[in-house]
This record gives C-alpha cells, structure tokens and sequence, in this order.
C-alpha cells in the first residue's frame, strides 16, 4: 500500500496528514498562503517529500489518495471577490434574489442594513418564457430574449452566468435552451442552471444555490484545475478528490459539474475526523468539536452519519444542498471578553485574532481574551506555549484581566479569569445544545471528539456540563480536519421532484426515478475505479404530512425495487422522526412525499491502525513537574501535576487535576476526571 | 450573524444619542453577593434557547402557509405571575401584550391550574389582540409548584367569521368575526377534552388543516414545557426564581437608563385609518407620549370613536401598539422581558377606535389599528429622539384573502389562503434604507413571503408578476424599502378576495424632511374588455377566469432630505430598481448622465443648490393630513371605475 495524504487550507495554517502504508501518521503544518494558497501546498508538499529522503515526483507517485480541503469557493463569497455574475430568470421574476424570503432578522433594530445581493438588478436579465407548475409551456422560451439579454452581459463583460427559471425542476427545457444559445452568443463563459444544482421546489432557495455557484465556478477551476494538472505533471496518477461540503469527497471534474458542493469544504471533514478515532473503539455517537483561535465549530454523529442541514447560508443566501451541519459561533482562544452596558460578562464573537493576538502576545492587544485566562488559571504554560515557539507574557494577561474585567465586577484577578473560561464554556455548551437539540437528540449518550489547538483546555468542562461521559482526543488533534479528510469516503447527492403520497403511493414512477438517479451515480463512480461492491446507496424521501409546508427527509428502504406497501414503513418513518423532533404526531393523516435523494459512496479501502502495546511502566515516568492551578471546583489555585503528553504510554493513567502538554496542544484534566492512552495512541478523558 | 448585530451596534451608537455613561450598576453589583454572575449569563442564555426551540417546532410543523411561511404567530415564556421572562423571535404585536391575556387567565382559573392544562383563547376582550389570534397556555410545574407559561400565539386561517376570513373588517360586532373562545381548557391534567376540541373544530372552516396548526401550537408549548422543567431541575426551584427575578431586574435597569436618556416632556403624533371599511374615510387616531424620567405613558384619548366595523382596536393591541416604536428605539440587546415592560403604560378611552366597548369588532386590530396607533406613537417620538426614530411603514395592503374551490385535481378542493407576497414595504431610519416586505408593524418585518412555486402549486392561480415597483418609495437621505409590482390570475376559475387592509389612502409617513410612500392600491382587469376596477385597501370581489389582479404596494416612508442623499447612492438605487432618472433630477437633484450611467456632479451641485432655495420648508413629519396618497387618482384611466370599502 502506498501513502495517503489529507491536505486541509485553514486561516493561519495549511496542515497535512499523511500516513505511509504501516500506518504510519506524519502530519505537517505550513503557514497559509491567502494570495494563492497553491504555494503553501506545494511548500508543504516539498518539504514531506524531503521529510521522507525522496524526490517529490517519487513522493507524489506513491500517493494512493490525495484529499484537498480547499478554501478558495468560501472566500470568494465570503470576501465578495467572485468574477462579474449575471442571472437569467422568468420575465417579471427579477427580484427573486432581492425579495429573499421576505424576512428581516433582528426586528427591534432599526439601524439593520440588508447585505448585499450577490447580482445587482442590471445584471439580473428577465427571459420571455414560462412554465406552469407541470411543466407545461404556457409561454414558449423567446429566443430573442435570449441574445438580447447575451449582448448586454456581454457589454457587462460578465464572466459567469446563472440561469435559474421558474418550475424549471419540472422541466428543464427552457434552461436547456438557453445555455445552447448562451453557448454561441458569450462563447467561453460558463453557465450554470439551476435544474442541475439545485433541483428543488422553491425560486429562492433554488435561484440562490445557483448564483452561488455560477459565482465561485471560475476561480475553483482555476485553482483545481491548476493543482491537478502540478500533481500530474509530478507524477501524482490518481484523481485528486476534493473535500465537498456534504461530509464526502468528490473529482475535479464532478464538483466543477456541481460548484455548490466545493464550499465550506474544510469543517465538513470534522464528523469523519470523529469518527475515525471513535468508531476504532466502538463509539458511533459523537459529537466533533474543534476551537482554534478564532471559532469553535460543532457537528453531531449519530450512529455513524453526520447530521446534515439544508439551512446553510452565506451572506443570508442559502446554499439550498445538504451540508454538513457545522455550526460555528465566534468563541476560540481569540475570543475577547467584555462587559455590556448592564454590567453582564460577555465573551466573544469579537476575536483579537492573530493580530494583535491576546494580550499576552503584547502586539498591542489590550483586551483580554480567553487565551488570556487559560494563561492566568494555569492552564497553559507561558514557557511552553506552541511548543515553545511562541514567547508570551502572562503578566499582561493578569493586567488585561484585572483592568477590564476584575476591578469593575469587584471580582479577584483569578476569579474574573475563571469567569471568562465559565462564560465561553457556557457559550461552547450552548452551541452543542443547538445543534443536539434542535435534532431532538440528548448529549448525553454522545462522546465528544477533540479538535483544534485550544479544545483540549474546555473539552473537559464541557462534557461536564453536558453530562457527556467522555471526552476522546485523537493523536492528530492539532490538524483535525485534514485527518478527517483522508477518512472520507467519495460521495455524490442526487435529488429529484415527483410529487405523490403514501394513501395513493405511485410506486412505479418513484422506481424510474431512483434507477435513473442510481444508474448515473454508479457509472460516475465505477469511470473512477470503484468496484460496485465498494458503492453504498442510500434513499431518502422529503415528507410531511398533506398541506403541512415544511418537509423532513427521511430514509426509505435502500434495497432493490419499492413496493407499493413500502408506503406503510415510510409513513411510520416520519411520524416517529416527527414525533421525536417535535413532541407529537399526526398519525390518521396521509404523508406527502414530493423529493427523492439518493446519496452514493465510494467506500475506501480500510487500513489498519497501527496498535501500540501496553506499558507497564508507571504514569510518573511521563510528569514534568508542577505549577499552580486555579479550579472552579476548588475555588482557589491549587499545585497540580504537569505531565508530558508525549511520554503517556497506552495503559497508563493521569488522574485529574491535572495538565499534560504537547507540542500543539494543552489538556486540562479537572478535578475527578482521568486521562487515559488507548492502544491506537489517542487520549481519552473519563468525565465523572 | 452575531459579528453583524456588533458591529451594527457600534455603528448605531455613533450617532449622536444622549445615552448617559454613568451606568455602574453592574449586574454582580447591584445584585450583591447571592447573584453569581455567570450563573446569571448561564440562565439568560438558556430561556433564549429554549424559546427558539419552541419558535422552531411551531414553525417547521404548521399546516397553513400562514404560520408555516408568514410566520403569524409567536412564542414566550412568562412567570406563573404571567410576567414576560423571554422573548425571541416574534412578532412585537403579540409579545407586548401576551402578559395581558396570561393575567386574564389566571384569573380565570386561579387555584384550578394544574400540571398538563392547555387553556386556550382567541377572546379581545380577555385581553387577546383579536379573535384571529388563537392562545394556547401550558402551565409549567416542577415539584408541585407553578414555576413558569409556556405560551404560543398563533393567528388563524379561519375563525368561522360570517366570512372566510379570520381578519373580517367589515363585521358589526363579535358575533360576526368569529367563535368567540374565552379562557377554556382543551387539556385538563394531560387528557385532551375531546368535547371541547370538537366543539372547537365544528364552528372553523378547513377543520383538517386548523388542527394540524393547533397541533403545531401545542406541540411548540410542550416543547418548552419539557425544556423548562429541565431547567428547573437542574437550579431548583428557588435559584431559579432568584435568577429569574435578576435577569428582569437587570433588563429593567438598561431600559431605565434607555428612557431617562429621552428628553422628559409630552409628544404629539396624529395618523388616520384610510376608513373603517364600511364606507366612512379618515379615522383620526392620536398619541400623546409622555416621558417623566424613566417611565413613558401613551395616551390615546385624541383619538375618533369606535366604528361600526372590525377596524378597532383592543386593550392588548392598544398596549402593545404603544410598546412596540419605543422598543426599537432602545439598544435592541436589551432582553425584552417584565422588567422593559414596565416602563410602558397606555391608555385609551373605552369605546375609542382604539379601544373599543364590547360587543364592537375588533377583527382587524392588529393590523390596521394597532399600525395605525403604531405610527401616531412614532410621529410623536420623532419630536422627542429625532435621531432614533424610522419613517411609516407600510400597512397590510394588498395582503387579500382568497378563497373558493381548487378546480384544478381530480377532486375539487375547498381552498384558503392569506398571501403576503404582494405587501407593502418598510420605513428607512436614520443609519439606512428600508427594506421590502414589512407587510405590517405588527410584525416589524418578521413575517416571510410564500415562494411562487409553492403558491401555484398548493392554490389556484398563478403569479405573473412579483417585482420591485420602482419610485414607490419615500424619498429621503434614506428611502423606504420598495413596494411590490404584483400581478395574479386565476386558474381553474375564478375565486374570492376580500381585501382588510389599511395604509394606501394614508401612506406611510416620512421624518425628518424626507417623503411619505405611495400609498398604492390595486386593481382587477378584465382580459377581454381591458376595464379596471380599483379597489380601496378594502373589499370583497369575485376574481372571474378571465380577470387578473394587479397590486401595486406602498413603499417605506423616507428618513432625512432628499438632497441630502449621497448622489452615488441614488445611482445604486436606480441601478437596483428603486428610483428612476426622472425622480433622481426631480426630488433628488442628481443628473445622471447615460451610457455609462454615471453622476454628473457639477450640474448636480447647481440643480441642488437651487432646489434648496426654491422649495418649501421640510417637515419633521409628513404628511400630516388624512388622505394624502395620490396613487389611485394618478392611475385612474377614463372608464375605470374605483370602489370605496366594496362589499
């Protein structure tokens, strides 16, 4: 077996994970690169190579898999740097992006501005065509329309067009046509319609999804195509996979058919990076946590599948595909904490960033941040931090502290800094529970898997409060997601319309659908070497019950042909996911069943983990001393055994409190709790 | 999301607002030892929580696109004092006033409260906004004692009013707008009483679909009902209560520093219902906003008698209605529970429009009273915080009820729905514009549009047109947000409208120099014949198969002068669709020159300066005579006809 390699771009460093075929784990990190974030792959991918004694061309040919998490679909919406975009849709429709769905958050706050829209209205084109809600021609397309709208664009010097026309998911003809015309009239500029992103009931969220896409089409072809064609030319002989926002990996080629699927690529390896470490110890509730210096991004794992959400938005634009439901708020370790006019403590959303950094960084940032607090509790070693490659004063910590927060609660310097590290625990708790919760799913049962530089410090108060038992932290903690990258399986999401219900289930017409669907997804993976035995489909069904709005998807048998009395189970499927979520059901009434998915994975070949072997030594030979350490639970600092996370073999066990430290990261083990190495050499904190 | 609220805030707070600084009474402070102030942000955060959970049972599970989509309804928590503990995401209307209708009920009932009730009621007067609102109350017990009401307010499709429609403007008096339902239990101690719900069910149309909403409603309030008494274990009982009282205390000390930050003094504002449905025009509604240090009292008494009609307000709306301007003037993080409440007190005579005497109707309250109330307590608060204050909102024009039989399946249908999409816009403030579809101040812009695909594929007809209107907007330094070019036609056959609105012949007014909306209206027309019938902001009519209706709606009032308006900004607009060239030389003083459009800043700066000479002076408020929109008489062709409150 050759080497496997997740490449995950973050905001302050682009990290690697690479494993040889032993088993091996050599991971890297390598400053990002925002202006062209292909240089620090190439520098990170160089000095792997050197790292392992052999030429990059040799490194690169003994690559089995290469997983990239890239950046660039995210910051081009997110810093609004996309190419000139122009929209075509049903004339008397030009505003669908504008009107949104009708709804101002924040309604006491008159002082809201809208954000803005990702096409201004001259660049959003009425066509002359319209079906009707079966699909029906009522107006056929006007050609004309067509190049006249070709020709402004063209003044426009537009660089990408959307196409997103009403009921086009009952019949794509009309968007068809158009991109036939576009083709001859803007020669060279991609077009992008909405019945292949998004083919989905609802203009908006379908309208959306497409500029979206259309938007960030042109600079990740660059970028991927780019990569691929270094990769080759190096020697690299196999697909370059992408990490796409569903939780799966996808081709170049399948994800520039499908520019959607290429945002928030990176997070959304969070729930395989928890899993991986988890499911090797028989865990398949987990919830992913990973707190870096700026954010602190969740998802739930049940039973092995990663929750997924249709509600993801950029910029109050939805994204309208499944995604993996990373909920995100601004607490890490940059996090500022403040008082608010009421004289209530506060921590976040605000960060001090990696410039000017906490306090303790002394570049000029006089407010005290959770970093900040860890440091005056204890928690992190001033001598030690980052491995010692970063030289902090804990002095300006306490002053930070004491100035802004201390002496106007008349709280004590440590007992502010406690305050702060309850408040954003507080702050991280919530977010677990809005995720966990609004799925109707207790914690409780769930473990929690560890990423980022800072989580290790909160996982264990947090677990705490949740009532959650334990706390794993793999041994690539620090570069969680690329990690996660690799665990991945390649994955394709396919949806379709069809309205029907479970009184009157029109079975036949529901199968077409799913062979088709399956039929496509299939030949896509085998063209990439899968056997189909290693191809795993699921179905789902987008239900509620007659005249309800809202639809839930729930799974529905997977095997073979549906039978007609299949209606049966899936109606019971979603009462009970109704009634879980919801409180009740509505039992005597008939479901509606309007989408059909289907979800394709490409199953990796599975590898084996390297086992460690039980040590006999005792945990003290790994101690590295002692400091003081303030503890809720103890009111008060307290001497506390440090120890070195590094030298904690399998079979040993720190009982808490205690710290151990690592190079790129801190575990703060509370009183009550132990820590112990499991045999695959990930930690595990057993939360009272 | 929270990083954009920040910096709003921080932008907001640059204005020149007379807040005081001095405000030392911090939470850990003021509360001395026993408030541990973490604890206290624990337990602040977690009401919040638990009330979304319960905003998104409600929303996700409802059956009528009205609560589904419209998001018509609200959710709180409230004391077993019925004090307002936590408020999230709904509509002002509502939430100002639930505690008024919770009193209500706990009168009521007294000690025949217990573990497992529902009450339910629609009754204004038992405190309710209007008898389209429907309350459902769970009381929340842990340990035997009455800790907290988890409270869902959700308004109706149907009401069994002597029309479809649960907002039914024109009816004499209660018996006609609807089943009068006050305080009654549909859960006693956990047992549904079958009997009651079935009494319930047989006097509203579309019963199927009503239930599924009731059962969203009650589904929404058990959802906070578990949640709270999870809560209460784990800080029992008397922590609870302790933190509970301090979050209110703390709430009411930043809305004190808030109003003192108002100059004391009585404000005068005056607005107009367009009529009272029945035919009579230009009902006066008048506030007189008084602020004495940290306490402000609205008082209606300047206001008409009651109409003969639905077009009344209540004593909840009333409340609330006062509430709501002065809400959004303060710092919107303030959590809005008991403690910012009572800061506010209203009053009206008993048998005013805004107020009115049973038996009168009060089916309309929310909407065209309670906006209309709204919009007298602005014009007077723009007097006192000029800077804080927004320009008029649209009201619900062009926001009809249709109704009739689906032709197009294999079965014909008995359909209902309220459409939204066709609605008025908002005003601008005094940091930015407007934005589109507020609808009404009832909800302040929390209500949602239905999509196109959805409507046409769920009712009979179809949407040919849902655009920005464009120079609908109150012009100012800031606009309006925009109306709506709206265009619909049946399919499968004709059906019924009935139009309840209010704010086209009183359009929303403007502050501080800028200009009111258009107003707007609507009209059908016959395909064949090419005749129009304009309608007022209310009517019933047949929409035939070979008719369409067209709604043009207002929108937002302006905020500042016009000429004071970045003239790059009036080329964003007209780029955006909201102004025209012709507005931008003509109320704007901006040239802008063609191909590429660009402003011409030289013959600008000339047509501005002279502008400033000739025109009259501005006013801080506008208009400020009833009647005022021209939108109808300027469409009006020879042969159209216009109907005054058809019925």
């Amino acid at each position: 077996m050759g080497h496997i390699l997740g490449v995950d771009i973050g905001g302050t460093f682009t990290h690697f994970s690479l494993i040889d075929g032993k088993g091996e784990i050599s991971l890297w990190k390598q400053a990002t690169t925002p202006k062209d974030p292909a240089i620090a792959v190439k520098a990170g991918l160089t000095a792997l190579a050197e790292a392992e004694g052999v030429s990059i061309d040799d490194f690169l040919k003994d690559l089995d898999l290469f997983v990239h998490g890239q950046t660039i679909a995210t910051n081009t919406v997110i810093q609004r740097n996309g190419p000139k975009t122009a929209l075509l849709c049903t004339e008397g429709f030009r505003d669908v992006l504008y009107f949104r769905d009708g709804f101002k958050p924040d309604r006491y706050n008159i002082n809201l501005p809208r954000s803005k829209d990702f096409i201004r209205r001259d660049s959003r084109l009425p066509i002359k065509e319209r079906m009707d809600y079966r699909g029906k021609a009522l107006v056929k397309l006007d050609e004309k329309s067509v190049r006249d709208a070709a020709k402004i664009l063209k003044k426009q010097k537009v660089e990408s067009v959307a196409v997103a026309l009403l009921w086009s998911i009952m019949n794509p003809k009309h968007e068809r046509q158009v991109k036939k015309i576009l083709a001859k009239e803007l020669p060279g500029v991609p077009v992008v319609l909405s019945s292949d992103v998004l083919p989905m009931i609802r203009e908006w969220e379908r309208t959306s999804s497409t500029v979206l896409s259309a938007y960030i089409l042109p600079k990740i072809s660059t970028y991927m195509l780019e990569l691929e064609n270094y990769l080759e030319k190096n020697g690299f002989a196999q697909n370059l996979l992408i990490m796409q926002l569903n939780g799966g990996t996808a081709t170049v080629k399948q994800l520039l058919d499908r520019p959607i699927y290429a945002l928030a690529s990176g997070p959304a390896a969070g729930p395989a990076a928890g899993l991986y470490c988890a499911d090797r110890v028989g865990v398949k509730d987990v919830i992913t946590i990973d707190m870096g210096g700026t954010s602190f991004d969740v998802c739930m794992v049940t039973d092995g599948q990663p929750d997924l959400t249709k509600d993801l938005r950029v910029h109050d634009n939805p994204v309208g595909v499944a995604a993996v439901n990373v909920h995100s708020i601004g607490a890490g370790g940059g996090s500022i904490a403040w008082i608010d006019k009421g004289g209530a403590l506060q921590v976040g959303p605000m960060s001090a960033g990696a410039e000017p950094g906490p306090a303790c960084y002394e570049m000029g940032g006089e407010n005290p941040t959770v970093t900040d607090a860890n440091v005056v509790l204890g928690y992190i070693n001033p001598d030690y931090f980052l491995g010692g490659r970063r030289e902090i004063n804990p002095k300006a910590s306490f002053r930070a502290i004491e100035k802004k927060i201390a002496k106007p609660l008349g709280l004590t310097t440590e007992k502010a800094a406690d305050g702060i590290y309850q408040i954003v625990n507080t702050n991280m708790v919530d977010a677990i529970r809005v995720v966990s919760v609004e799925k109707g799913i207790d914690p409780r049962g769930y473990s929690l898997v560890v990423g980022g530089g800072a989580g290790a410090i909160h996982a264990g108060a947090l677990g705490r409060e949740l009532g959650i038992k334990q706390a794993i932290i793999p041994q690539y903690t620090g570069v969680f997601c690329s990690y996660g990258m690799i665990a991945s399986d390649v994955r394709t999401d396919l949806i379709k319309a069809f309205a029907t219900n479970t009184s009157d289930f029109e079975v036949k017409r529901v199968n077409e659908i799913f062979a088709e669907m399956e039929a496509e997804a299939v030949a896509e993976l085998r063209s990439q070497g899968f056997a189909r035995s290693k191809i795993e489909i699921s179905r789902y069904a987008d239900a509620k019950y007659s005249n309800q709005i809202h639809e839930l998807t729930v799974p529905i048998p997977s095997k073979g042909k549906l039978k007609k009395s299949d209606s049966g189970s899936i109606a019971e499927e979603f009462h009970s996911l109704h009634e879980r979520l919801f409180t009740y059901a509505v039992r005597e009434s008939a479901v509606d069943l309007f989408h059909w998915r289907i979800t394709a994975r490409g199953k990796l070949a599975e590898r084996e983990a390297v086992v460690h072997k039980r040590s006999r030594r005792p945990v003290s030979d790994a101690k590295k001393g002692t400091r003081m350490v303030y503890f809720n639970e103890y009111g008060k600092y307290r001497r506390t055994n440090i120890y070195d996370g590094d030298l904690i073999r399998y079979g040993m066990t720190v009982e808490g409190p205690a710290i151990v430290e690592q190079a790129n990261s801190t575990f703060v083990i509370p009183p009550k709790q132990t820590l112990k190495a499991n045999k695959y050499g990930d930690f595990v904190i057993g939360i009272s | 999301m929270m990083s954009i609220k920040n910096a709003i805030k921080q932008k907001s707070s640059k204005k020149p607002r007379k807040i005081q600084k001095s405000n030392k009474k911090s939470v850990a402070k003021k509360s001395s030892k026993s408030i541990d102030p973490i604890t206290f942000a624990v337990i602040l955060n977690r009401f919040k929580t638990i009330a979304d959970e319960m905003t998104i049972t409600m929303e996700k599970t409802a059956w009528t696109s009205i609560i589904a989509l419209a998001r018509d309804y609200s959710v709180a928590i409230y004391d077993y004092k019925a004090r307002q503990v936590c408020m999230q995401d709904a509509l002002p209307i509502h939430t100002n006033s639930m505690h008024v209708v919770l009193k209500e009920i706990s009168e009521t009932f007294k000690d025949n409260i217990y573990e497992g009730d529902v009450i339910v009621t629609n009754d204004p007067y038992s405190g309710n906004t209007h008898v389209g609102d429907f309350v459902t109350a769970t009381p929340v017990f842990h340990k035997g004692k009455h800790m907290f009401w988890s409270v869902a307010k959700g308004h109706q499709l149907d009401v069994g009013a002597y029309v479809p429609n649960s907002v039914a403007i024109q009816a004499s008096d209660v018996w006609q707008e609807g089943l009068q339902l006050p305080p009654i239990k549909f859960y006693e101690k956990g047992e549904r009483c079958e009997d009651v719900v079935r009494m319930y069910l047989a006097n509203v149309r579309w019963q199927e679909w009503l239930y599924g909403d009731l059962m969203a409603q009650l589904g929404s309030i058990w959802t906070g009902e578990r949640r709270l008494k999870e809560l209460s274990k784990e800080y029992g009982n008397a922590e609870l209560e302790k933190y509970m009282e301090s979050i209110l205390d703390y709430a009411d000390r930043r809305m004190s520093e808030e109003v003192k930050s108002y100059p004391d003094g009585d404000y005068h504002g005056v607005s107009w219902l367009d009529s009272d449905g029945k035919g009579k025009s230009n009902i006066k509604i008048g506030a007189k906003v008084s602020v004495r240090g940290d306490k402000i009292h609205v008082d209606f008494s300047n206001s008409d008698p009651q109409n003969a009609s639905g077009n009344n307000g209540s004593r909840g709306v009333m409340q609330a209605a006062a509430g709501i301007p002065i809400l959004c003037t303060i710092d919107s993080t303030i959590p809005h529970n008991d403690g910012v409440l009572r800061h506010i007190t209203a009053d009206a005579p008993v048998g005013s429009v805004c107020n009115a005497k049973y038996p009168a109707s009060t089916a309309a309250a929310t909407v065209g009273p309670g906006d209309t109330m709204q919009e007298a307590v602005w014009k007077a608060l723009a007097h006192a915080v000029p800077d804080r204050v927004m320009g008029g909102n649209g009201k619900d024009g062009n926001l009809p009820m249709l109704h009739g039989v689906d032709r197009r399946g294999k079965k014909d249908i008995d359909f209902g729905m309220m459409l939204f999409n066709a609605a008025a816009a908002g005003g601008a403030s005094a940091t930015c514009d407007g934005w589109p579809y507020f609808m009404t101040s009832a909800g302040m812009g929390g209500l949602k549009i239905m999509s196109v695909e959805l409507c046409e594929l769920f009712y009979p007809f179809r949407i040919d047109r849902q655009e920005i209107a464009a120079d609908s907007v109150g012009h100012g330094k800031y606009i309006g947000g925009p109306g709506i070019d709206f265009c619909l036609s049946p399919v499968g056959g004709g059906f019924q409208c009935e139009l309840f609105g209010e704010g086209q012949s009183n359009p929303p007014f403007s502050v501080m120099g800028g200009m009111p909306g258009i107003g707007g209206g609507s009209y059908k027309e016959n395909l064949r014949t090419k005749k129009r019938k304009y309608y007022s902001s209310k009517g019933r009519f047949e929409l035939a198969a070979n008719e369409i209706w067209v709604g043009v709606s207002s929108g937002g009032g302006g905020y500042g002068d016009p000429l004071e308006r970045e003239p790059d900004a009036v080329l964003e607009s007209i780029i955006d669709g909201m102004l025209t060239v012709e507005s931008a030389r003509n109320i704007y003083g901006v040239i802008i020159s063609k191909n590429p459009m660009t402003v011409n800043l030289k013959e600008t700066k000339a047509l501005r300066k002279k502008k400033r000479k000739t025109r009259k002076p501005r006013e801080i408020t506008s208009p400020n005579i009833p009647g005022a929109a021209t939108w109808v008489k300027e469409n009006l062709r020879a042969g159209d006809e216009y109907l005054l409150d058809a019925h």
